[in-house]
C-alpha cells in the first residue's frame, strides 16, 4: 500500500501570525536579551563551598601524619622535610585529580579547598609544588559575582562583590599526639631518641640485658622527631583519647 | 583661471548656517578657499560628504557592527565586546578594516590576475554612479526626470561585477556561488522592477523630486504595502542578506565568489553587498517614506533634508538586518520557486493595486 504524503495545508492567518510571532520575539529580545552569559575574567560565578580547585596549605597546622600522601589515590602528594626535619606534604599538580580526599583526610584542616580554577603553570617542572604554604599569589579582575538562578526561567543575578576565593573550614580540635613505645623488644639502645627530643620527655635506663625506653606523656609535644629518628620504628606518634 | 573655477563652485554651493563663520574664515586663505569651494560645490558635496563618500563609510562602520550584535542580543550572545570595550565595541568594524589593510593580498596562480585585481575596484563605479542620481533633498548631484529608471539599472549593474569577480577567480567555490548568483539575478531583479513600477505608477512620475512632493501627507508604503513587501524581500535577496545569503554561504561555499579574496580586495568586496544595500535603503525610503520630508531645521540649511534622508536610510537598515535573525536560511530551489511564483504574482497584484489608485 503506498501511502502519499500530502504538503501540510497552508493557512495564511497562521503564517502570519507565526511571521508576527517571530518578530516581535526577536524584537523584545534584541531590546532587553535574556543573555546568561557570564563575562569571566572581569565577572566570576559564584560557586559552592564544596567546589574541588586548588588545595590550600598551612604549615603551622599540618601535625606531619601522612594521611594525605597515604590516601592520595593519583599519588599526587609526597612528604618532603624542611629544615627543621618535620615532613609536609608537596602535590604534583601534573598527577592530582582535584578529588579532595587528602582535604577530608586532614585531621586539622591544615590542607583547605578553594575556588581557584584558573592557574597557569609555566611547564611540567613547577607543577609539581615541593613547598607548598599560605595562599598562592591570586590577580583578581573580578568586580561582580554572577549567580545562577534555576528557578521558573533561566536567569542570572549579577552582584557587584568580590568572593574570597578560599573557603573558611571550621577548625577542627587539634588532636594531641605524644611518642609512645610501640615495639620494645627492637630497641638497639642507641638512644639517639634521648638526645634528640627538645624537651628530655624520654628516658631510658638498662636492666641487664634489657633496655627500658619510656616517654613523659606530661612533658611530650608530640612534635615526633623521635619517632622519625628512631633507626628501628620502635616509637610511634599516639592520639591522646578522652580519658 | 582660478576665478573662473571660484565662479562655477560658488555659484551652486551648499548654504549650512551651522559652519558659516568656519568657511567664512577658510575663504580668506589663498588655495584654500578653492578647495572649501570645490567641497561645497553642489554635486560634489552630494557625491563626497551626504549621502556619499562619507555617509557610506559612516553606514559601513556601522551596519556591519550593528549586524553582529543585533544578531548575538537576539542569540544570546554578547557580540563584538573587546575593542573599546567602554562604548560597546562600537570600533569593532574599524580595527576589522585596519587588519585588512595590513593583510597581505595574495592572487593566486589560477586566478585571472588583471580582472581578479581590477574587478573590486572599479566595483565602486555601479556604486558611486547611482548616487549621482539619487537626490538628498537640496543636495544632488545630477537632476534629470529619469533618475528612477537610471539609478535602478546602475545599481543592477553591480551583479554583473560580481560574476565577473567570481569568473576570475577561477575556483570550484567561486564556481558556485557566480552560478547561483546568476540565478538568484533573473529570480529577484523582475518582481523588483514591477514593484517600483507599481510606485511609479501611483506617483505618475520618475522623478524623485516630485516622488517626494507627492508623499508629504500619506507615505507610499501606505498607499501600496504589497509593492513595499515585494520590494522589501527582493531588496534581501539582492543584497545577500540573510535568510537569502545564496551566492556567500559561507557555511557552504565559504563566501562563494570572494572565496579567493584576501588583505583590502576582500574588505573592497564584503562592503559591496551592504553599499548596494545602503543605495536600495536611499531608494525605498524615497520610494515608500516620505524621502527627505521631514520636520525643517534652519540651523542646518540645505543639509537638513539630506540627513533627514540619511536618518531614514540608517533607521530602514538597521531594522531590515533584523531579519538576520529571524528567519531560516533559504535554499536556492526555494528561492528560485518563490521568486518566480509567489513574489512575481504579489508584484503584479501591486501593480494592479497601483492601476487601481492611479485611476480613482
Amino acid at each position: 500500500m503506498v501511502k502519499i504524503v500530502k504538503p501540510p495545508k497552508v493557512d495564511i492567518t497562521r503564517t502570519v501570525i507565526g511571521h508576527l510571532k517571530a518578530i516581535g520575539e526577536a524584537t523584545k529580545q534584541a531590546i532587553a536579551p535574556d543573555t546568561i552569559t557570564i563575562h569571566y575574567p572581569r565577572e566570576r560565578r559564584k560557586y559552592p563551598d564544596n567546589f574541588r580547585g586548588l588545595m590550600i596549605f598551612s604549615k603551622d597546622e599540618c601535625i606531619s601524619c601522612f594521611r594525605c600522601a597515604h590516601i592520595c589515590p593519583a599519588n599526587a602528594i609526597q612528604m618532603f622535610p624542611d629544615e627543621n626535619g618535620r615532613y609536609y606534604p608537596g602535590v604534583d599538580y601534573a598527577k592530582c585529580i582535584l578529588c579532595h580526599f587528602c582535604i577530608d583526610s586532614c585531621p586539622t584542616a591544615a590542607l583547605k579547598p578553594s575556588k581557584i580554577h584558573d592557574v597557569a603553570f609555566k611547564d611540567v617542572e613547577s607543577m609539581f609544588i615541593k613547598e607548598m604554604d599560605g595562599i598562592p599569589e591570586i590577580k583578581r579582575e573580578d568586580k561582580k559575582l554572577v549567580e545562577y538562578d534555576f528557578e521558573e526561567d533561566l536567569k542570572i543575578t549579577k552582584r557587584k562583590y568580590v568572593e574570597n576565593l578560599i573557603v573558611e573550614v571550621p577548625k577542627p580540635p587539634r588532636p594531641k599526639m605524644i611518642a609512645a613505645v610501640k615495639s620494645p623488644e627492637n630497641c638497639i639502645g642507641c638512644r639517639l631518641c634521648f638526645f634528640a627530643c627538645p624537651v628530655d620527655a624520654i628516658s631510658s635506663k638498662a636492666e641487664e640485658l634489657e633496655i627500658i625506653l619510656d616517654t613523659d606523656p606530661k612533658k611530650c609535644t608530640g612534635c615526633g622527631i623521635c619517632v622519625r629518628i628512631c633507626p628501628t620504628d620502635v616509637l610511634i606518634l599516639q592520639p591522646v583519647r578522652e580519658g | 583661471m582660478f576665478e573662473e573655477l571660484m565662479s562655477i563652485f560658488m555659484g551652486d554651493s551648499v548654504n549650512i548656517p551651522l559652519i558659516q563663520p568656519i568657511v567664512d574664515t577658510l575663504m580668506g586663505i589663498p588655495l584654500i578657499n578653492l578647495i572649501v569651494a570645490f567641497i561645497l560645490w553642489r554635486p560634489i558635496f552630494h557625491i563626497l560628504v551626504i549621502p556619499g563618500l562619507l555617509g557610506i563609510t559612516i553606514i559601513l562602520l556601522w551596519i556591519v557592527y550593528w549586524e553582529r550584535k543585533l544578531t548575538a542580543r537576539v542569540q544570546w550572545r554578547v557580540g563584538p565586546k573587546e575593542v573599546a570595550r567602554r562604548a560597546g565595541g562600537v570600533i569593532q568594524t574599524l580595527a576589522d578594516g585596519i587588519r585588512y589593510f595590513f593583510q597581505e593580498v595574495i592572487a593566486h596562480r589560477d586566478a585571472h590576475k588583471l580582472y581578479f585585481i581590477q574587478f573590486p575596484l572599479i566595483s565602486f563605479l555601479p556604486v558611486l554612479l547611482p548616487l549621482l542620481f539619487i537626490p538628498a533633498g537640496s543636495v544632488w548631484g545630477i537632476r534629470t526626470i529619469y533618475a528612477l529608471p537610471i539609478a535602478l539599472a546602475l545599481i543592477s549593474l553591480i551583479p554583473v561585477f560580481i560574476l565577473g569577480m567570481g569568473w576570475a577567480s577561477n575556483n570550484k567555490f567561486a564556481y558556485i556561488g557566480t552560478v547561483r548568483e546568476a540565478f538568484i539575478y533573473f529570480a529577484y531583479e523582475i518582481p523588483f522592477i514591477i514593484s517600483v513600477i507599481a510606485m511609479t505608477v501611483i506617483y505618475e512620475t520618475a522623478d524623485f523630486f516630485e516622488i517626494v512632493a507627492k508623499q508629504s501627507i500619506i507615505p507610499g508604503v501606505f498607499i501600496n504595502p504589497i509593492a513595499f513587501i515585494v520590494f522589501l524581500i527582493t531588496l534581501l535577496i539582492a543584497t545577500s542578506r540573510l535568510p537569502f545569503d545564496i551566492p556567500e554561504a559561507d557555511q557552504e561555499i565559504a563566501f562563494g565568489p570572494y572565496v579567493e579574496y584576501s588583505g583590502i580586495l576582500f574588505g573592497l568586496v564584503m562592503t559591496l553587498p551592504y553599499e548596494k544595500l545602503y543605495l536600495l535603503s536611499l531608494i525605498s525610503v524615497i520610494l515608500f517614506f516620505g524621502g527627505w520630508n521631514g520636520p525643517a531645521i534652519p540651523i542646518l540649511g540645505d543639509l537638513a533634508p539630506a540627513l533627514w534622508l540619511f536618518i531614514k536610510a540608517f533607521i530602514f537598515m538597521s531594522i531590515v538586518s533584523l531579519t538576520r535573525s529571524i528567519y531560516g536560511r533559504y535554499r536556492i530551489d526555494q528561492t528560485l520557486k518563490m521568486g518566480w511564483s509567489k513574489i512575481m504574482a504579489l508584484s503584479i497584484i501591486g501593480l494592479i493595486l497601483s492601476a487601481g489608485v492611479a485611476i480613482w
